[in-house]
């Protein structure tokens, strides 16, 4: 950032610790109000973390049931977690409906509790006002009002968990995508469903809040000069993404109201004895259902972006296309839904449709990647802990994103669907992509945000341990797949044995890369308790929140950053 | 080291990579299938290992700790391991080294010591253009498979046959070229295959050996270069269902019989409307009926279908949502309550095959196994009389059943 750029923020007076020093003589609200009523982007950012951060230590432990389950044939594991006084048939049933529970709000809360609330609520609310030169968001009282429904959404998928489900189990376990019969009151009559429904219902409504409240914020509260074309990639991320959500999201609630009211008020909106058809759902849900998986990776996108142009020091190669690149993404998945849906019995013309309007998102996807490695040739790259996780992401979304094109054909996804091929394929563009980049951004934006240097060694091992024990659990999910292994299977045929032992042993692998992450933080806090610079890492981070102190102060550009200087640039 | 040297060398290591991997899954789908065998043999011999229900030895065609797909055991189902494993896999595994490659490349060329001054460039038409149009052509090149692969799977093939036993001196056999629309009529030479069967020994003709005449008309004539011995059997298939990969291609005849699915909470029925719709269920068997590899895949009831012959599957389901699924024969369809599916399959051999639900439908989703046991006509028409027994009803083979009797002579080698 040229200097004279960014005038009037307040980052004197910020050297030493304690909100009061930190914030010079700005006036901090006290704890309770700062914390329960905030209205400030940056305080609500670090809520929303906190928040995924619970929600994934609560996701991850799922998993870790799910793969020790797993672990070998024969249903041995999940029977310890369910009521001791039953046997045979009984408790093999209780032990298969906590799996399907556990398969099914693994799912959920990784999606809209995890990866949503960290993308977008937490680096999205701390750094999409900052890069685009904005005191705040431009609704700040709304973004407390879509945090704590996130709360309220977050106790009722607990309560769901709790409540009775089918027959005398608790909780529903019909999977993810929640499809009516099972989600009906055929499968599911008990109250755990409804409940979940309402959940959905409150975590939508936050995000349609949150994402109007992104849109307005970036069309209208950019700083002087910087247009659209201008702005950083990460808002531009955001940005689509906040379409996507206000534009699939209701689709979504409308869906699960009619399931509401399918079993609750005697509608048949998706029971076919009732002039209703269960492929309707299936319709809606993945019309917002396909959006959604762009929705966690758009922003992480953008995270890879700025990491990438920071540690090669260089601006971002291709910086329009990698823009429109990303709106195309956005675009296209809005009609390549019913590629979740080849064998439900869609007409042969129809899925031609669907394969070719899929095998499209490899375009503007390839564009992404080449770019990124584009940006680094040339550069002189400094594999900082942030780069190495951005570098990971890069290599593994790749991997996910061939087999995605694989999966595209529907000729070969008849024999695919539902295998663990599918599960593999996602978690190695989720939980090795999107995971990846929140991690990336996490460690890049770590000083900004709290102040305090984590100790680069511990990044760096954290990446490589995690690296290894990811692809330890997912790669040999491609041959379970290949090998026919269906998802959502409890128990499985001894030709399976192999490679589920593998994975499992991956998981622990993750457990210990889980446990260094644990343990850098905090050091970082509480042993090694090293200031963080304003911009650490030098030349390449030209991006606004650099120009800031770190942490920021609590309000920033009391007078507006320009950029219609000739000399300015923001990306 | 040059820029070239290093970029040979990089060659060199994706090649050995690529044999390596190639070597390694056509040694693994090789060790499946002896293993299976081994199996089959060790069963048959220790007596007690015998698969359930007294059908045939255990099948070497279900999972079996392998890195590959499951063994293809029809024609489409080969077609869908062409496509997989000859033209998504170097495509997909061409690319992912390539970005490693890549990757690689960038780590240790620009890396801060290896390049202290970094380069200012943020645009280059050229490679931007490469890399959109590159991938648009990867791209196109799958569709063309890939289209094909699924047609071939979604359309209920509709191809005729006709059976004439050679007198010696005859070379022209006439067949109706009335298919249902003129977009199925047989108007090119790949539509039309020959066969021509003397005692045990079948051959198929090769396309010089006859001419065609009357292309996409209402009627087509085969001449043979030579007239077949007499009491020789000449067999002609038509029809736009051309299906399989390279030089195994057929043409998927009509099917033959319907078979019925439905999917309940947690096991199916089958029934056979075409032999008097009787219905029998099907549910796993318990560890201690079946073999330690088979538990959770073997049935009580198999689903019992002739081979070689085009089957008719419809599917729907009693309470929520099932799959019905065969690895095997490349084929997974949805049973939806109050919607019929259809797919469809022909089994090239006799045996026993393995497919699990494949749509999450409750606590004993992971326990509704399906198998598949495809055997002779003789065993068929047994098995169909038997189960009409069992149904209150009189036997439907005495041997004229006219349909029967011709599918024997086609598929009888």
């Amino acid at each position: 950032m040229a200097d004279g750029a960014v005038k009037g923020q307040n980052n004197s007076g910020n050297t030493s610790a304690g909100h009061a020093d930190r914030y010079g003589e700005e006036h901090v609200p006290s704890f309770w109000v700062r914390w329960f009523f905030s209205t400030n982007h940056k305080d609500i950012g670090t809520l929303y973390l906190i928040f995924a951060i619970i929600a994934g230590v609560v996701g991850g432990a799922m998993s870790g049931l799910m793969r020790m389950e797993l672990a070998e044939p024969g249903v041995t594991f999940l029977t310890k977690f369910v009521d001791g006084s039953l046997e045979g048939e009984a408790q093999l049933a209780a032990a298969s409906n906590f799996y399907n529970v556990l398969i099914t709000y693994h799912g959920l809360i990784m999606i809209f509790f995890m990866v949503m609330p960290a993308v977008i609520g937490g680096f999205g609310n701390w750094f999409v006002p900052i890069m685009i030169g904005a005191p705040d968001m431009a609704f700040p009282r709304m973004n407390n009002i879509s945090f704590w429904l996130y709360g309220a959404s977050g106790i009722l998928i607990t309560l769901s968990i709790l409540a009775p489900g089918y027959g005398s189990q608790i909780g529903f376990g019909g999977g993810w995508v929640m499809y009516p019969p099972l989600s009906s009151t055929t499968g599911s009559p008990g109250p755990a469903m409804d409940l979940l429904i309402l959940a959905l219902h409150l975590a939508g409504a936050s995000s349609i809040l949150g994402a109007i409240n992104f849109i307005t914020t970036i069309f209208n509260m950019r700083a002087p000069g910087m247009t659209l074309h201008k702005m950083p990639l990460f808002a531009w991320s955001v940005l689509v993404t906040a379409f996507l959500l206000v534009l699939s999201l209701p689709v979504l609630a409308a869906a699960i109201t009619m399931l509401l009211t399918d079993r609750n008020f005697g509608t048949s909106f998706f029971d076919s004895a009732g002039g209703g058809d269960p492929l309707l759902y299936q319709h809606l849900f993945w019309f917002f259902g396909h959006p959604e998986v762009y929705i966690l990776i758009l922003p992480g996108f953008g995270i890879i972006s700025h990491i990438v142009s920071t540690f090669s020091k260089k601006p971002i190669f291709g910086y329009l296309g990698m823009a429109y690149a990303m709106v195309a993404i956005g675009f296209v998945g809005f009609i390549v839904w019913a590629h979740h849906m080849y064998t439900v019995g869609l007409s042969v013309d129809m899925k031609a449709y669907f394969v070719a309007a899929t095998m499209v998102i490899a375009v503007p996807t390839g564009i992404k990647i080449f770019s990124w490695i584009a940006t680094m040739w040339g550069g002189s790259i400094d594999f900082k802990t942030p780069m190495l996780w951005a570098v990971g992401f890069i290599f593994l979304f790749t991997v996910g994103g061939v087999t995605g094109v694989v999966l595209a054909n529907a000729g070969i996804d008849h024999y695919m669907h539902d295998t663990y091929y599918v599960v593999a394929h996602f978690h190695y563009v989720l939980s090795l992509g999107a995971v990846f980049a929140i991690f990336a951004g996490w460690y890049y934006w770590f000083g900004k945000m709290f102040g305090k240097e984590y100790r680069e060694w511990l990044g760096a091992l954290h990446f490589w341990v995690m690296f290894i024990g990811v692809n330890l659990i997912f790669f040999p999910q491609h041959f379970l797949g290949l090998q026919g292994m269906p998802r959502r299977y409890i128990d499985y045929p001894e030709g399976f044995a192999l490679y589920n032992q593998v994975s499992t042993y991956g998981y622990y692998v993750m457990v210990v890369a889980m446990l260094i992450f644990a343990y850098a933080m905090f050091d970082a806090f509480f042993i090694y308790k090293k200031k963080a610079a304003a911009n650490p890492w030098g030349e390449g981070a030209t991006t606004l929140e650099w120009t800031l102190s770190s942490p920021p102060p609590f309000h920033q550009f009391n007078e507006l950053p320009r950029f219609d200087g000739a000399d300015a640039k923001a990306v | 080291m040059s820029v070239r040297q290093m970029a040979f060398y990089f060659t060199s290591v994706i090649m050995v990579l690529f044999s390596a991997a190639n070597a390694f899954a056509a040694q693994d789908s090789g060790a499946a299938q002896d293993a299976g065998t081994q199996a089959a043999t060790n069963a048959a011999n220790a007596g007690q290992e015998i698969a359930p229900a007294g059908v045939l030895a255990e099948a070497p065609h279900h999972a079996n700790n392998g890195i590959a797909l499951l063994p293809a055991q029809s024609a489409l189902a080969s077609e869908v391991h062409f496509f997989h494993n000859s033209v998504l896999m170097p495509i997909i595994t061409s690319i992912t080294i390539f970005v490693l490659g890549l990757l690689i490349w960038v780590i240790v060329r620009y890396n801060a010591k290896a390049n202290p001054v970094p380069k200012k460039f943020s645009h280059n038409t050229l490679v931007e253009i490469i890399w959109t149009a590159g991938p648009i052509m990867i791209l196109l090149y799958i569709a063309l498979f890939s289209f094909d692969l699924l047609y071939n799977e979604d359309v209920t093939p509709d191809g005729k046959r006709i059976v004439a036993e050679a007198d010696g001196s005859t070379t022209s056999f006439t067949m109706a070229n009335d298919f249902a629309s003129d977009s199925r009529k047989v108007s090119r030479k790949e539509h039309v295959q020959v066969f021509v069967q003397q005692g045990e020994n079948r051959v198929k003709l090769r396309n010089r050996d006859y001419k065609l005449d009357g292309l996409k008309s209402d009627a087509f004539t085969v001449t043979l270069n030579d007239a077949p011995v007499e009491g020789s059997l000449v067999e002609i298939h038509a029809g736009r269902s051309v299906v399989g990969a390279g030089k195994n291609k057929e043409i998927a005849l009509a099917p033959f019989m319907t078979l019925k699915v439905n999917g309940v909470q947690w096991g199916w029925k089958y029934s056979y409307p075409d032999f008097g719709d009787f219905e029998y269920s099907s549910y796993m068997l318990p560890r201690e009926k079946t073999t330690e590899r088979l538990y959770r895949l073997a049935v009580d009831n198999n689903v019992v279908v002739p081979v070689g012959e085009t089957i008719r599957v419809t599917t729907t389901a009693e309470d929520v949502i099932h799959a019905w699924a065969m690895p095997n024969f490349a084929i997974k369809i949805d049973a939806i309550p109050g919607r019929i599916n259809e797919t469809w399959f022909k089994a090239d051999k006799e045996g026993l095959y393995y497919g699990q639900c494949s749509e999450i439908c409750g606590v004993k989703h992971s326990f509704m196994p399906i198998a598949v046991e495809v055997v002779s006509h003789e065993k068929f028409k047994a098995w169909v009389d038997e189960q009409r027994a069992f149904a209150g009803m009189e036997p439907m083979f005495d041997g004229t059943d006219e349909r029967l009797a011709s599918a024997e002579l086609a598929v009888s080698k």
